[in-house]
């Protein structure tokens, strides 16, 4: 397996109360899968997204990728740790403002030991004629497509997506989904995708449903369906 | 592949433009002067070092009331390994604007071939008997210049150029003169044809001399100058020639005081520039700090992503660094360039300095460019690395706060308006603090910039109220005279050792009911000048103890009383007191009379059982020959040190008050435009709301105000404190004391200036109000 993630526990402590996020969660994603983690609100799967992205610790509990088991990795690892297997992409853009397109895309490559060519990704964006706009000059979507150029151009192994369509209306969330569903096809990066939209599942090859902190359901979708045929 | 972070820098500084410029000008042009002081200073400090070698400068003179034989100085040269040389001078009254009054004194040499050789610095040496070559800088006080002609006694001479004379770099017309007064004392030379013109009355019988071997360290110049004023002594008083001055070059004011000063200054430029560089390294933090609030999402992104918290500290640190680097090298330019000329022209109006050339000066390029590099870089490291901290997590949910809850300060039930105002002030606390710190920063440089002028002329009005007469005659003996003005009086002079240093303190007596001394004197004690009991922090009731400058005699007075005398640093007493403690009684039998006439003038005046050797009188005494003179002083004499500061410093006063001014405006223009940014889109939410730009302006724009106000007031008040202790400081080290005086005016005159830099900015920062658009809160885009 190439994602593995065992009996994760992770709580919040309050002054007196202390919030169970995440109960012994535990699964694992093959590589090149598009996996979709399915939750309504507080059910702790963005929490799941940042422990694999590193970000944030769990209390216990592993997650393993390629064999590597970040528990074990103090900061510095950890950096390194992202910079070579992981790309983000969340519901807020985030791109720095006072550069291009071609530029905010450029800070990711920055990271990769052997990026994607930056020319042929603008073109599988749709920004190539965007490249030199700033993105206060773009709307959501090619904000969005944006900081996914910058997110997949170093290559990862794994791209984590936190509500990727969260801001977006319905056609630009769908050409969202398209490009994710594209650049998994061509590049051949493992996705795993936060969602509470239900619809989304469809595209997925193994989707992992969340409530309180526990996994409900893991299956694999064996009636996956191309993001383009998506309704909600 | 480059960071492409990178180019987001270009393009932060062109963004920024405004903010950059005046941060990159104010620096350059603070980051220029001090390196041009330092440049030439040090290469100032080099040339005057070099002098003494190249103008084969004195290792002193010695001055005797009658001309000594060649068999004489050949037996002393003899005797301590000495070269000696006469260099006669004739000391005369100048008419400068032909008016038939005397306006100042000149030194009149021959020109000078062997020792304390001549700078030529305009024109040309004397060549003619008419012509004469005057110091440079009395030249330019009295607004001489080449082809001006003067009256010296009787005789005119033509000025045929300006010199330095090199044993005259500050000139010191009294070597005990606590100041060198470069406005009514000069020094100039004739040729030997031309010197035959001067009045041989007024001809004094110097001698230079330098020893063989040069002394290798301060330590021997000392031994070898008391070993040859012990051989002068023996030599000159058994061909019974009186000594009137000996002066190693050690001891000689006029010679190195320019060397001792101009060293002085640099610690105290080099200290302003530091605390500059690390108010500007602040301002940088708190707008780094902005900025990093501003871009949290995106810094938790490039985290997330990969990116090192050393990378991303680089990156916030570099605009600071690129801009102290660009100024340094800027300012350096301008320092080797322009403002070497503007500070050597600074001490060519204190001092007479020979020519110098501009040397490369290692350690002023590092002061003025690694160390700002280095303290912006410390500064502002220490504050990113904490701001970096924090996780990649917290900076995406943009929960920067590193206290785990921060507690929101209560307030009182205010008005709407005030309650706002408060929370805008706290919510800014860290900007207001460093603005705060600036406008401390430019009261101090303000109230020192603003008080001398005032302080020094209230020195001299003090002087001259408080001058118990016009004239202070010093007699060598009791002489009688007729003039009915003069009242006797008894003067000497003590020495006083503090931790500090040895100083001379004058000690007069006063006979009873003294028509020109009114204050009442204690019988068993002693009054002592205000400027001797603030130096030395004597307060009545306090013994003091005093002892002969050559001597063995030592003595304890009680202080009685302390009193407004700011004329010099002095002891009253009763002139019966006096001549009880000094034993005056015996004042012919213990007189070391070598002048017979003297001698014999004393014995001839009849002994009234008053002793005394001087008077006050608002008369000259014309009666008194001057060789029985000692010395005759003057409100002139008691002005020159004020007289001197305000015409070495007045330019440097001038530049700080500017200075201080545009710094405080600059200050105030980057925090103010700091804060209306992180408050931009709630200022776009509330125009939203309904408020008018005046509303927002009473809001944002009068917190500020409030908060610059209260910095102003505050300030006053500390900037008072610190200068009172810089100054207390720097003038112990000095002969003399001018009390420390705040002008009352100068209070609400910096406060209206600091003010007037604040409006400016406010307007600019109200522009800046009305130009927030609406739709800023509503914009869901980075």
């Amino acid at each position: 397996m190439f994602l593995e993630i065992t009996e994760l526990k992770k709580s919040f402590k309050n002054a007196d109360t202390k919030t169970e996020v995440l109960k012994g969660i535990s699964f694992s994603v093959e590589k090149g899968e598009i996996c979709i983690l399915l939750g309504p609100s507080g059910s702790g799967k963005s929490t799941l997204l940042n422990i694999i992205g590193g970000i944030d610790s769990a209390d216990s509990g592993s997650v393993r990728i390629a064999g590597e088991k970040t528990a074990d990795m103090n900061e510095k690892a950890l950096t390194r740790y992202r910079r070579k297997h992981l790309g983000y992409v969340f519901q807020m853009y985030n791109l720095i403002p006072n550069l291009t397109v071609k530029e905010n895309i450029e800070v990711g490559s920055y990271l990769g030991s052997n990026p994607l060519d930056i020319n042929e990704l603008l073109h599988t964006l749709g920004l190539y004629e965007h490249r030199s706009k700033l993105p206060n000059q773009l709307s959501g979507g090619q904000q969005q497509r944006t900081a996914i150029g910058r997110a997949i151009i170093k290559n990862p192994d794994i791209l984590l997506c936190d509500e990727p369509t969260g801001a977006l209306d319905y056609q630009t969330s769908k050409e969202i989904l398209k490009l994710i569903e594209q650049v998994n096809h061509r590049y051949g990066n493992t996705i795993i995708m936060v969602t509470h939209n239900d619809a989304i599942r469809n595209m997925a090859d193994r989707i992992i449903k969340l409530r309180d902190g526990q996994i409900r359901t893991n299956s694999r979708n064996e009636a996956k369906i191309p993001a383009a045929e998506l309704e909600w | 592949m480059k960071n492409p972070l990178n180019r987001r820098l270009f393009r932060e500084l062109k963004d920024e433009w405004g903010k950059y410029l005046v941060i990159f000008l104010f620096m350059t042009l603070t980051i220029g002067f001090v390196s041009g002081f330092l440049v030439a200073g040090d290469s100032m400090i080099k040339a005057y070092d070099e002098s003494f070698e190249k103008y084969q400068i004195e290792d002193g003179h010695f001055i005797l009331k009658e001309e000594a034989s060649a068999a004489i100085t050949e037996a002393l040269e003899q005797k301590e390994r000495v070269n000696i040389c006469p260099d006669y001078y004739a000391e005369e009254t100048v008419d400068i604007d032909l008016n038939g009054n005397a306006d100042s004194t000149l030194r009149i040499f021959k020109i000078r071939k062997d020792l304390n050789l001549i700078c030529l610095m305009a024109g040309s040496l004397p060549e003619r008997d008419e012509e004469i070559a005057i110091d440079r800088m009395y030249a330019d006080n009295n607004h001489l210049t080449a082809g001006d002609h003067i009256k010296i006694g009787n005789e005119d001479f033509k000025i045929s150029g300006l010199v330095a004379l090199s044993d005259y770099s500050a000139l010191f017309s009294d070597n005990n003169d606590l100041m060198f007064d470069s406005i009514k004392f000069g020094v100039a030379v004739v040729t030997k044809d031309g010197f035959k013109r001067l009045s041989e009355k007024n001809i004094r019988y110097n001698y230079c001399w330098q020893y063989n071997d040069p002394p290798k360290n301060e330590e021997k110049e000392q031994e070898l100058s008391e070993d040859f004023i012990e051989a002068l002594a023996d030599e000159v008083l058994t061909a019974h020639i009186e000594i009137d001055t000996v002066i190693p070059r050690i001891a000689n004011q006029a010679i190195n005081f320019t060397g001792d000063d101009m060293g002085s200054d640099k610690t105290m430029i080099i200290v302003l520039l530091y605390i500059l560089i690390i108010i500007l390294a602040f301002v940088f933090s708190v707008t780094i700090s902005h900025t990093i609030v501003r871009e949290s999402a995106v810094i938790g992104t490039l985290l997330a992503s990969g990116y090192t918290k050393g990378e991303l500290l680089r990156h916030y640190i570099t605009p600071p660094v690129i801009v102290t680097l660009t100024s340094a090298i800027a300012g350096n330019v301008l320092g080797y360039t322009v403002f070497k000329n503007m500070v050597a022209g600074l001490y060519y109006n204190s001092y007479s300095l020979p020519t110098f050339h501009v040397i490369w000066n290692a350690e002023a390029f590092i002061l003025t460019t690694v160390i700002p590099i280095l303290l912006m870089l410390a500064a502002n490291l220490i504050i990113l690395t904490r701001k970096l901290e924090l996780t990649p997590l917290q900076f995406l949910r943009r929960d920067l706060s590193r206290r785990k809850q921060k507690k929101t300060v209560p307030l009182p039930s205010l008005p709407f308006f005030h309650r706002f105002r408060i929370r805008i002030i706290l919510q800014n606390l860290s900007g207001y603090c460093t603005l705060f710190a600036g406008i401390l920063f430019a009261s101090i440089l303000l109230l020192f910039g603003i008080m001398m002028k005032p302080l020094l002329d209230h020195y001299q009005n003090e002087v001259t109220s408080n001058m118990p007469a016009k004239y202070q005659y010093i007699l060598k003996a009791k002489i009688p005279t007729k003039v009915r003005q003069a009242e006797p009086l008894c003067a000497s002079s003590l020495t006083y050792d503090s931790k500090e240093r040895s100083e001379e303190i004058s000690i007069y007596g006063i006979i009873e009911n003294s028509k020109y001394f009114k204050e009442e004197l204690p019988k068993d004690g002693i009054c002592i000048s205000d400027g001797f009991a603030e130096k030395y922090r004597i307060e009545t009731g306090d013994v003091i103890h005093l002892h002969e400058t050559y001597d063995d005699g030592s003595y304890n007075f009680i202080v009685k009383k302390i009193i407004d005398y700011p004329g010099s640093l002095a002891v009253f007493m009763t002139n019966q007191k006096y001549t009880d403690t000094f034993d005056t009684t015996a004042d012919i039998y213990d007189m070391d009379y070598t002048d017979i006439e003297l001698l014999l003038r004393r014995l001839s005046t009849p002994d009234d059982g008053l002793y005394y050797n001087g008077y006050f009188s608002d008369e000259r005494l014309t009666d008194i020959d001057e060789k029985y003179v000692a010395a005759c002083i003057t409100i002139d004499d008691m002005t020159k040190v004020s007289r001197q500061l305000s015409v070495s410093m007045g330019n440097m006063f001038d530049m700080v008050k500017v200075f201080a001014t545009a710094m405080a405006a600059l200050l105030i223009y980057l925090l103010t435009k700091l804060i209306l940014e992180r408050n931009s889109t709630s200022i776009s939410m509330v125009k939203i709301l309904g408020y008018s730009n005046n509303e927002i302006a009473r809001l944002y724009l009068l917190a500020t105000s409030i908060v610059v106000i209260l910095s102003i007031l505050i300030s006053l008040a500390l900037a008072t404190k610190i200068i009172s202790l810089i100054y207390r400081a720097f003038m112990v080290d000095f002969g003399g004391w001018l009390t420390c005086y705040f002008a009352p005016w100068i209070y609400p005159a910096i406060f209206f200036m600091l003010l007037l830099a604040y409006g400016a900015v406010a307007i600019l920062q109200f522009q800046k109000i009305r130009k927030i658009p609406m739709d800023l809160s509503l914009k869901n885009v980075e």
